[in-house]
Parts: C-alpha cells; structure tokens; sequence
C-alpha cells in the first residue's frame, strides 16, 4: 500500500479542539497503534492488515502530525497529546484499548497506562521513548524555532531523510519518503518543527517511580540496532512494569515493525490471544 | 518574473507586519499579494500601515461578507462542477478539502476589497471620512479550527500537479499560482478533475463579466469604507518606492481575484448549498475597544 493509498483510507474526527486523521479497520477488541516523532500512521501499514482480521485496529495521526491538525495554535507535548487520544477514543466510544507505541507514541502510550489506566487494556511498547532516553540530539538540533527561518521544507526533509535512513535498517526508499511524505511543504515542516521542540523528558521521567506499580499486561519489543535508545532501555522497562515481557529482535532498528513486521505481528498477536492472567503466570 | 517573500523568509518588518495580516484578517497564512508586495522593500509595510486600521473595523468585515455572498450568487449562475461530488475521496481527505474551501472563501473576498482600496487610493480617490469615532471594531486572532494556509510548492515533482499548475497558469495567463489551487493541489487527484470542470466555465464571456461585476462591486465597497485611508502615491514614493509599481500590481491583483472567488465558489458549490456559502464561515464578533497587537508605524 503506498501512501496516498493509506491516506485515502483515513476517517476524521475531532479531539481537544483539533482534528485527527485516522485508520479504523476490522472488529472486535481495540487496538490502537500510535506513532512517534518523524513519522505517521503509515510506518503501520504492514500491521494493520493482519491484525484487523482479529481485532479493531484504530491508528491515529497524532494532532501535529500526518494528516491531522499542524496549525501552529497548539501544545503536541506528550502530555497533551495522551490527553488528544484519549479525547478521541471518547468520541470514538471507545472506554479502553490495548494502546501499542514506537518511538514518542510508546511515551504516550506509558503515560496513558500509568496516568489513565482505566483506557489501557494492555500495553506494548516498541523502542519507546521512555526515562531519559530522548530526545535525541538530532531531533534536538532541528527543534530550535530559529530552524524554521534557516532552511526551506526542502532543506529540513534533507536533514530528516539522512536521520530516518540511520533508523530504518531496511533502507526501504519508499518508506522514507512515506513517511516524509506530510512534512515537505512549508506548514509540514513547521508542524515537524513544533513536534520536535514539544519533547520534553520530563513527560516520562516523571512516570518512572509509578512504572512498579503497574497493573497492566505489557509486553516490549526492542528492535536491537537503535543507534538512539539501546535495548538497554526496553530491559529496563521490562524489570521495572510488572509481569512485562521482552522481545529484542535482532538486526532491527528503532522502526522495528518497518523492519521485522514479521516478527513484530507474530509478538503481537499472541500478546493479544494470550488471557492476562496466563501472561502473568 | 513577481519575487514573493515566503512566511519563513520574512524579516524584521516584514515579519511584523506577516504576524499583524493573520491577527487582523483572521487568516492561518499570508496569502499572495502580501508575499508579492513583501519582495518590493518598504512597499508592504506602507500598504499595510496605512490599510490595518480600515481591516479591523466591522465594516470592512461585512464589506467582505457583501462580495462573498455575491460571489457566490454569481458562481451559482455560470454553473455547475458536473460530477466533481462523485470524485473518490476518503473520508478525511473530503473533509480537509471543504476546511480548505472555507479558508479561502472566507479570506479571499476580504483581500479583494482591501486591493481595490488601495488602488483607488493610490489613484488619488478618497476613501473613508477624516473623523469616525467609536466604529466598531472586530476581535482580533485566527479563528479555531480553520485550516492552515498549507501549499504545494510550484514546482512540484507530482506530473497531476505540475501539469495541472501548467494549463492553469496557461488558461488564466498567470506568472505564479495563486495560493487556492497551490493548497488543492495538497490533494492532486481532486485539483485535477475540479480544474478540468472549471476550465470551460471559465472561458465562458459570462465568467468575465461576473468577474467584471464583482471587481465594480468590490470598488463601490472600498470607497464606503469607514476609516480615512492615508495612502496616496506620494506617499508611498515617499517611503522610497514606485507608486507606478504598486498601482499595477494592485491592478493585477484586482484583475485576478474575482475569477478567483468565482471559481473557489463554484468548487464550494459542490459541497455546500448556495445559501449556506452566502453565511461567512468564519463570524467575527465585535470588541469594545482598540487592541494595538503590535508596533505598527501609521
């Protein structure tokens, strides 16, 4: 499926404000799959197939991002923007989900379970932003406000090109542009602008004495080879949630479901299929 | 070849006055003629000083409310976009479009008023009375939720849209593509058919002379605008510029922007009933008093 393909498939709808581009496929249990910085729904696309045909599958555009709301009138702060998701699961009638994060999305999926834990059902986190294991100084570089008046959009997609092509093993062209795709005109790279300066560590470090008192299934899947967040932080996220499982999967990259979707789609489903009370044995 | 200054490119008081224009006329992004006038110097500032004060006022707002239902009533009568509703869209992309829409039909009849102001002004009319106390005045800051002025650049690697960009700029006799059909273009296989349905309808006489009458119109209107507008050819050639240059591109503004409302209308046509387009989308409420959001020089 290529990106104008998946951008098609969006519905829309509204939360805190702004609106949200988003997947809505399949039946039964929710799950929804949140993206991080640099990116959009789509680094889903090879998940979201297989895992509608046993589940609901709600993947969102994070307001900021993709093709949701990037008018330079709000706070994208993982904060805000785990209050913007669970506003639109409002709306979308949805009490609680399993909520699946990479990157800034794990963040605001563990800011959700340990700040809302009522609308997660289950966790899992992929090479998450977790503790103080970002920003990276790339998406620090590009986060000063002054960026916006120094380079064009074309200049800023360069810079992000020559990030992502270190993230994602495969080097997939593709991909990239996929995923650069919503950010090349001049209000796309605003809104990445605005995104990057929107980090904050102390989103997550202020979650880190809670994570032990944790009561969700949760199950973490580390691609090995993230030059950014070493696996080092998906271990510690597993000793640190109760009953958590750890998957490092091997020769894959902070992106580790655009990496190994094989793998990553086997870890998920049967993190899915397996009763709580079995994962906890 | 026109030179625009981009909203990133903007300096000093350019920037300023780039940060007063969305403020003042309620806009997520600076639209065409602003980037234009930026590129000559101390020219947009000038304009600008000199138009804000007129562009608050309440007057001005239904001034724009006046050609926006006229543009509407006239594009209701040149037509229909056949089957434009039937192209395939997914749910968002629909929805951005008519957000989209509703940018320009909103912001567009305001910025033809405005030139035709200036034009006449700069011809030596007078407009506005020299004491108009207590006129009441509009609040200030880009309405919630309307959708940011996103654009294509014109020189997009996309065939649908470089093509389409190059039969519009051939069909209309444009320099540069204005900022509407450089946001449609966010969505090329809508632009492509929308274009496609307009283009015979615009080579129509009945296109040209709706136009003609929402230029006369959007002239009569400026002249009743309430505040005295200090602008004259002295002094912008005081400030150090070419009146002769401004005066033609506003002529070449004014010469574009009702086709434009036109056609934007007729696009919206094909969402909306002509009745409820005629209702801006965007209602401004009133303040009290006179807010100064920043250092202008006027």
């Amino acid at each position: 499926m290529n990106w104008r393909e998946f951008q098609a498939m969006q519905k829309i709808a509204r939360a805190g404000g702004r609106f949200i581009s988003y997947i809505d496929e399949g039946a039964s249990e929710p799950v929804v799959l949140l993206h991080g910085m640099a990116a959009w729904g789509y680094v889903w696309h090879r998940q979201i197939g297989p895992l509608s045909r046993t589940n609901r599958v709600l993947v969102p555009d994070l307001p900021g991002y993709g093709f949701s709301d990037k008018s330079d009138a709000f706070d994208r702060s993982l904060a805000a923007q785990a209050e913007f998701i669970a506003q639109w699961m409002d709306g979308l009638g949805i009490p609680s989900a399993t909520l699946v994060g990479n990157g800034t999305g794990g963040g605001i999926a563990l800011r959700m379970a340990v700040l809302m834990p009522d609308r997660v059902a289950r966790l899992c986190l992929m090479n998450c932003a977790c503790y103080d294991n970002f920003p990276g100084e790339d998406i620090v570089e590009i986060s000063a406000p002054e960026v916006y008046r120094r380079v064009d959009a074309a200049g800023l997609i360069e810079v992000m090109e020559g990030i992502l092509k270190l993230e994602v093993a495969a080097h997939d062209l593709h991909v990239l542009e996929a995923l650069l795709a919503p950010y090349t005109t001049e209000v796309g790279k605003l809104s990445l602008i605005r995104n990057a300066s929107a980090l904050n560590t102390n989103h997550t470090t202020e979650l880190t004495p809670r994570l032990p008192r944790l009561n969700v299934p949760a199950l973490v899947i580390w691609g090995a080879d993230d030059r950014a967040a070493s696996v080092a932080y998906g271990r510690r996220l597993a000793r640190d949630i109760p009953g958590a499982q750890l998957q490092v999967v091997p020769h894959a990259g902070h992106f580790v479901m655009l990496d190994k979707p094989g793998e990553t789609l086997g870890y998920l489903a049967v993190f899915l299929n397996t009763p709580p009370a079995a994962m906890a044995a | 070849m026109l030179k625009e200054i981009a909203e990133y490119q903007a300096r000093g008081e350019i920037d300023r006055v780039y940060h007063e224009i969305k403020q003042v006329l309620r806009v997520t992004g600076v639209d065409f003629p602003f980037r234009v006038w930026a590129g000559y110097g101390e020219l947009l500032p000038v304009l600008w000083d000199a138009m804000r004060p007129n562009l608050e006022t309440l007057a001005f707002e239904e001034a724009a409310g006046k050609l926006r239902a006229e543009g509407v009533r006239l594009a209701a009568e040149l037509g229909n976009l056949d089957g434009l509703a039937r192209v395939p869209l997914g749910e968002s992309q629909a929805w951005q479009i008519r957000a989209a829409l509703d940018l320009y039909h909103y912001i567009n009849p305001k910025l033809l008023v405005m030139i035709s102001a200036v034009r006449l002004a700069i011809e030596g009319e007078r407009i506005g009375r020299a004491e108009s106390r207590g006129e009441p005045l509009i609040e200030l800051g880009i309405p919630e939720g309307m959708y940011p002025m996103e654009m294509v650049e014109e020189d997009s690697a996309n065939p649908v849209i470089s093509q389409t960009f190059d039969d519009i700029r051939r069909t209309l006799d444009l320099k540069k593509i204005g900022s509407d059909y450089r946001t449609l273009a966010l969505w090329p296989h809508y632009l492509a058919p929308a274009w496609q349905r307009l283009k015979p309808i615009i080579q129509q006489a009945q296109h040209s002379q709706a136009a003609e009458r929402m230029r006369r119109l959007s002239r009569e209107l400026a002249l009743a605008l309430p505040l005295e507008l200090p602008l004259s050819a002295q002094r912008i050639e005081a400030a150090g510029e070419s009146a002769r240059r401004a005066l033609k591109l506003a002529r070449q503004f004014e010469q574009i922007l009702p086709g434009l409302i036109l056609n934007m209308s007729l696009i919206a046509l094909s969402w909306q009933p002509a009745d409820a387009l005629m209702i801006s989308p965007f209602p401004a409420k009133t303040r009290r008093e006179r807010v100064v959001i920043s250092g202008g020089r006027a």
